[in-house]
């Protein structure tokens, strides 16, 4: 394929290459048909000719044998059929039934054929339409007898049929296409099904599958495109328990480890230096351990596993929770609208505590303080929004940071695991909800949690 | 794992005390005992550095490598409280528990790398009175530790018992009574046995007699817990609590459950 093709849609190069081989056909057959119509037609024509020029000539040598009469009176008493003209010579003097001279011209291509004792026929162009010219020598009158008739009924004939077979040719291009486009959705219907299967995969719906086709030629594509979703679900499964495993296998020895250095911490009469250690050792131990756990959190939220039963509970006590646990004034929740009910969400409260507390430490970390937590009763959703006077955080940055692993800026950076925001993200995720980051009016972040309200009992 | 040849080394320690007059009665006059604290655990760097740490506390620590051995020590010295893993060698720490349990009721810790939440009910289930996942930082379970060894407002024989320290939970059949200040339960002639964790439910209940306390009120009140404790804690030690007060612990008229709100004490 060159580039130039490239811009041209499978359905566009279908339908035409259905177009093109519907024109192509078309204009053989109809070529084809023209010319042997038209074959057949002339020759019915010359035999038609010779036919009654044998008539007439014969009728015209009685005349001049019997009579004696002149050429002139013979041709006068005989009537030629319509649109025929009879030209004789005789004695090199030409005489015409239509009191025209042009016979010399018009049967000049037969004239030879006649002088040498034959029978001839011939078309001239000379006439408009064509005509057909037979020559038969009259020896016994010492005469040459040529019949001139023209075409005329011929010529319409062969002019419609190349109209109808053009119309037609036209008329199966078209049809050609219209097959063509209707083949090509046919034959790419398996195929938007295939599209509409890969979007779902890339949003992330791992369960998604090909139905099953009793087409065998659509099996091979469908048994191939469901093999290799299910490669790709077994190889997440894998990255994923694998990550789970090492963190499994971790927690024993990362417990051994913070329970001898508290031994370590708690002696007294350690050199300075040998302290200045066993500090550096247990803030990184500390981040480590925080690592592992936020793994273990991570990989519990990813098997979709609960904590604790989903219970309702109001979403301005949960925040306020959150902000108890992380040292927080529990005062900075507000309600929208002022003064309503403490509208309801259906969580697992320990993952969505924890999921809020995260939002919380990240604000005090990443975004200078936390300056309010709002809580917005918006119906069918409830909106928690996390507020914070820090620098904000860039646009390109903001679906970022709610990756693994992504560092955020901001002077106590690096302290945290990089895994805090995907928690939110996943926890929220899990629970039907939605978590973005967008400016504060006035400076600043805010991180919006929107979940689903939890249906209310009927009074 | 504990390889079958570790067995003699560390088991127990060899210096396990005989059994003391001092621990036998409590609320002595005499200053008590360290408290005596088995460590069943199979991974030998994290028993040790726990029975370091813990010993600096001011328990008297046991180590057990298996379930078999811990059994043993349970059934042939006696222990306060209990530290278990529940993935061991051998017999599990779930099945130590219940076998453990019919012998004492000392308080015991689960302290497993296994947060699934049907090994958690699984275990408080069996017996244990709480949960610590790995990895833990060891002043959490210092305080869990301390949490459940204390009883509260336990006077001494010295003390004049107050009078609101005997509370009438039915009085219709038995009668049942709980007496804070002995640590008892009775129903008419017969002793109701309490665990520590059951007792301190109990107390804090029947000092909140006809009000609701929610799930999260009791794990604060009851395991010292923040609000990240898991609040099935208490419905598991809920359940338990009412095989013993209910006469019919299906449809309960003392301990009642309040739909959404949590749990309150009805005395009759």
């Amino acid at each position: 394929m060159t580039p130039r093709r490239r811009g041209r849609g499978l359905r566009a190069s279908v339908t035409l290459a259905f177009a093109l081989g519907a024109l192509g056909l078309s204009t053989i057959l109809a070529v084809g048909t023209y010319f042997s119509a038209r074959h057949f037609l002339l020759e019915q024509r010359e035999r038609t000719a010779m036919r009654q020029a044998f008539t007439d000539s014969a009728l015209v040598r009685d005349s001049l044998l019997t009579s004696g009469a002149e050429v002139s009176d013979v041709l006068g008493s005989i009537s030629p059929p319509a649109g025929a003209v009879i030209y004789v010579r005789r004695d090199g003097e030409w005489y015409s039934s239509a009191l025209d001279s042009s016979g010399p011209e018009l049967t000049a291509k037969v004239q030879p054929v006649v002088r040498r004792g034959s029978v001839g026929i011939a078309w001239t162009d000379a006439t408009d339409p064509p005509a057909v010219v037979v020559g038969i020598p009259l020896a016994a009158a010492d005469a040459e007898y040529y019949e001139v008739s023209v075409a005329e009924e011929l010529d319409r004939t062969l002019w419609t049929l190349a109209v109808a077979l053009f119309v037609c040719a036209g008329l199966t291009t078209v049809a050609g296409a219209l097959l063509g486009r209707a083949a090509s959705r046919r034959v790419l219907a398996p195929l938007s099904e295939v599209t509409t299967a890969a979007v779902r995969l890339s949003a992330g719906d791992l369960d998604t599958r090909l139905g099953p086709t009793e087409d065998p030629d659509l099996a091979a594509l469908v048994g191939s495109f469901n093999h290799m979703v299910d490669a790709l679900h077994e190889r997440i499964d894998q990255d994923a328990r694998f990550a789970a495993d090492v963190s499994h296998e971790l927690r024993t020895p990362v417990t051994t480890l913070t329970t001898s250095l508290t031994l370590l911490q708690n002696s007294s009469g350690l050199p300075p230096r040998s302290e200045q250690a066993v500090r550096l050792m247990a803030t990184e131990l500390a981040r480590f351990r925080r690592a592992l756990e936020d793994l273990l959190v991570l990989g519990r939220l990813d098997a979709g596993s609960h904590e604790a039963e989903p219970i309702s509970i109001g979403a301005r006590e949960l925040a306020r929770q959150a902000l108890v646990a992380s040292d927080l004034s529990p005062l900075l929740v507000r309600a929208v609208p002022d003064g309503g009910p403490d509208p309801e969400i259906r969580v697992d409260r320990v993952q969505m505590l924890r999921a809020l507390t995260n939002l919380a430490r990240n604000a005090e970390l990443h975004g200078g303080g936390l300056t309010a937590v709002t809580v917005a009763d918006r119906g069918d959703q409830v909106d928690v929004h996390m507020e914070d006077r820090g620098p904000g955080v860039p646009t390109e940055d903001r679906a970022r940071i709610f990756e693994r692993f992504a560092r955020a800026g901001g002077e106590k950076a690096g302290t945290g695991s990089g895994l805090g925001l995907s928690i939110v993200e996943q926890t929220v995720r899990n629970h039907a909800g939605h978590v973005w980051c967008a400016d504060r009016p006035g400076g600043g972040a805010v991180f919006v949690v929107r979940l689903p309200a939890a249906r209310r009992p009927a009074p | 794992m504990a390889a079958p040849g570790s067995l003699q080394s560390h088991d127990i320690r060899a210096e396990v005390p005989p059994p003391r007059s001092g621990d036998v009665v409590r609320g002595d006059t005499m200053v008590a005992m360290a408290p005596r604290l088995l460590v069943l655990e199979d991974d030998v760097g994290l028993r040790r550095s726990l029975r370091m740490v813990l010993e600096d506390d001011g328990y008297d620590v046991i180590e057990a490598a298996d379930a078999e051995r811990a059994l043993a020590v349970v059934s042939d010295h006696g222990v306060d409280l209990m530290l278990v893993d529940l993935m061991l060698g051998g017999m599990d720490g779930f099945s130590f528990i219940q076998r453990a349990r019919p012998h004492t009721e000392a308080p015991i810790v689960v302290v497993s790398a296994r947060d699934g939440v049907q090994d958690i009910v699984a275990a408080l289930e069996a017996g244990a009175d709480d949960y610590v996942t790995k990895p833990f930082v060891v002043e959490e379970v210092k305080a869990r530790l301390k949490a459940l060894l204390r009883r509260p407002a336990m006077g001494g024989p010295g003390e004049t018992r107050a009078r609101d320290d005997v509370f009438v939970l039915d009085g219709q059949d038995g009668p049942l009574v709980f007496d804070r200040g002995a640590a008892a339960l009775s129903r008419g002639d017969d002793e109701i046995h309490l665990t520590n964790t059951e007792f301190r439910l109990l107390s804090v209940l029947v000092d909140n007699a006809g009000r609701v306390l929610s799930r999260s009120a009791l794990l604060e009140h009851v395991w010292d817990q923040g609000f990240f404790g898991d609040e099935r804690i208490v419905d598991v030690h809920v359940r338990r609590l009412r095989k013993k007060v209910e006469l019919q612990p299906g449809s309960p008229t003392i301990l009642v459950t309040v739909r959404g709100l949590g749990y309150r004490l009805d005395t009759r």
